[in-house]
């Protein structure tokens, strides 16, 4: 598989599934996919479509899981998680019904739809509640692999998709039980990306290299971080830049920092994302331009990593 | 009349009684929210309306009671105590160190469906409860109980929507209608009324009983196991809040209190005075 959304290698995958196990339920909330259009055609008693009504998605999602069905929550990744934050706060980090939520057009995906079809506090939010798994999806590989953790998974999770194909970093032999992996080795410092990000740093650290600057990436696409496993592959690093498209306060580099402190690994931390005193904005053209009006461009990534291991 | 008739009024004192001592005890709870509620509840629990088995409180067929409004969680555990779902003397620890209940619903109560007090959420898993009882086949019934100030929700009437267009017929929601929220009246907040044509226009069933007398209330809860239609029922409940208690009903001042003092004495003759003569 290569080269194909992260949307439809989820859903392609989620089908098969569904085809061996009548349990299996998706509930969208009037959002589409092509892989969604044939369960909707052979699978119409496990397809429930409840219009755009995301509150009323969660609630008939727990309803449902509550009789025993794998219930997977598909809309667009803003509304999906914001709309409908206290059914999933009551629902399922409360009451523990274990659902599958999933969000499309993680960050500025949906780069020209504006500040309400971008979601740049997912992470922060659903991380702050206890029983909910974020997984910050990297390509279609392990978008596929997601389904099939999701379905087996017995606490709800958020399965971040993200809108844009990106050329696939993992393949069919990749594991992703650990949470955590290393894109990149390196013997001083690392980039610590998730989701999108994860391919800018692959793509900087390229142009790195040729400037004989030498950076590891790691792809950290669940949280709560896996502590163990992340701390055993920067223990001996040197400095650590976290990239994310995400404001800063309370996201993935703030996870990054806390799992560092709360186990006294001390290690310089740069922390890249958007800064919140920028706002929201409206710019148009592409997502390289709206990561720019925040400074998290390719070319300004560069230069701040370069300022920030040269130190 | 139906021969119940006389056990469930002494089971509407009984109630009423145990959960006015429990709040007055703990110095919380929603007395008067659950006042407004107890006779609905007394039909369902007592009036051989819903199957369950306070033996096997999660046995498969058993129908589904969801309290959504989550406040009138101490006229539920008084009932639920009643039934045997646990010990009497957990009553006594309402909101208590070492309780295994507090003021609002929670869901690992035996015989507790849900956790709720946030409002508007019970009709959505309710229907969502009896979409996946459809998908299985399975026959029992899903019933819910709303506070009417919880119908302000938008998730309310997304859900509304959503249980009529698929013809959730084995849900069945009751409305409380005591016109009160917690500030005001609610014709005065945002008029409700009229209700019973929103939930028609809804593509519910709809009947409007007297939510505190037996007479009204059985006959709308019997031969729901073979109803016709292929519509959801609402049967909107007109209640008063604080009902039994004539020193704290249809009083705004009263909403999420227990009385104390010389107050809490004065409730507890007046639920006597009012039941002397039932």
């Amino acid at each position: 598989m290569s080269n194909i959304s992260q949307r439809d290698a989820f859903w392609t995958r989620i089908y098969e599934i569904a085809k061996q196990d009548r349990d299996v339920i998706v509930i969208t909330a009037d959002m589409g996919a092509p892989a969604l259009d044939n369960f909707r055609r052979d699978l119409p008693s496990q397809f429930v479509n409840v219009g755009i009504s995301e509150q009323n998605a969660i609630l008939v999602a727990s309803g449902l899981c509550m009789t025993g069905k794998k219930v997977f929550v598909y809309a667009i990744a803003p509304f999906i998680v914001l709309r409908c934050l206290e059914q999933t706060r009551v629902l399922n980090a409360i009451m523990n019904n274990p659902i599958t939520i999933v969000g499309v057009g993680a960050g500025f995906g949906y780069e020209d739809g504006g500040p309400t079809h971008h979601i740049t506090e997912d992470i922060a939010i659903m991380r702050a509640m206890p029983r909910i798994e974020v997984n910050s999806i990297t390509d279609s590989v392990m978008a596929s692999a997601f389904a099939d953790i999701s379905y087996n998974l017995k606490t709800t999770n958020y399965v971040r998709l993200d809108r844009q194909v990106f050329t696939d970093v993992y393949n069919a032999n990749s594991e992703f039980s650990e949470g955590v992996s290393v894109l990149k080795e390196s013997k001083g410092h690392y980039i610590i990306a998730t989701g999108s990000m994860v391919h800018t740093a692959l793509e900087i650290t390229r142009r790195l290299e040729k400037k004989r600057i030498y950076v590891g990436v790691i792809d950290v696409y669940k949280i709560p971080i896996n502590t163990s496993a992340f701390i055993k592959i920067i223990r001996k690093s040197k400095k650590l830049i976290s990239l994310e498209e995400h404001f800063l306060p309370g996201g993935f580099g703030s996870a990054v920092c806390e799992v560092l402190n709360d186990h006294n690994v001390l290690v310089p931390v740069k922390r890249l994302g958007l800064p919140i005193d920028k706002h929201y904005c409206y710019k148009y053209g592409g997502r390289e331009i709206i990561r720019g009006y925040y400074g998290v461009n390719r070319r300004n990534i560069e230069k701040e990593i370069i300022k920030f291991v040269s130190n | 009349m139906n021969k119940l008739i006389p056990k469930l009024k002494k089971k509407s004192y009984d109630v009423r009684s145990a959960m006015l001592e429990m709040c007055i005890k703990a110095e919380t709870g929603h007395v008067t929210s659950s006042l407004s509620s107890i006779d609905i509840l007394v039909t369902l629990y007592y009036g051989n309306i819903l199957n369950h088995n306070p033996k096997k409180p999660s046995y498969n067929e058993r129908d589904r009671f969801i309290l959504s409004k989550g406040q009138a969680s101490p006229a539920l555990y008084a009932i639920l105590a009643d039934l045997g779902y646990y010990k009497k003397s957990e009553l006594d620890k309402f909101a208590q160190k070492g309780g295994i209940f507090g003021v609002h619903l929670q869901d690992n109560v035996p015989g507790v469906e849900i956790t709720s007090g946030s409002l508007g959420l019970g009709l959505g898993i309710a229907s969502g409860i009896a979409l996946g009882a459809k998908m299985d086949r399975e026959l029992y019934l899903v019933f819910t109980l709303l506070g009417d100030g919880e119908c302000y929700e938008g998730s309310i009437w997304e859900t509304a929507m959503f249980a009529s267009h698929n013809r959730l017929n084995n849900l069945i929601a009751i409305v409380d209608r005591n016109y009160l929220c917690v500030t005001d009246f609610t014709e005065n907040l945002i008029a409700l009324e009229p209700m019973e044509d929103k939930w028609k226009a809804f593509g519910w069933d709809t009947l409007r009983v007297d939510g505190h007398s037996f007479e009204s209330l059985l006959p709308a809860f019997s031969n729901l196991r073979s109803r016709r239609s292929s519509r959801p029922l609402v049967i909107i409940a007109d209640t008063t809040k604080g009902e039994g208690v004539e020193c704290v009903a249809n009083n705004p001042l009263w909403h999420g209190l227990a009385p104390k003092g010389a107050d809490a004495e004065s409730a507890k003759q007046s639920l006597k005075r009012r039941y002397a003569n039932e």
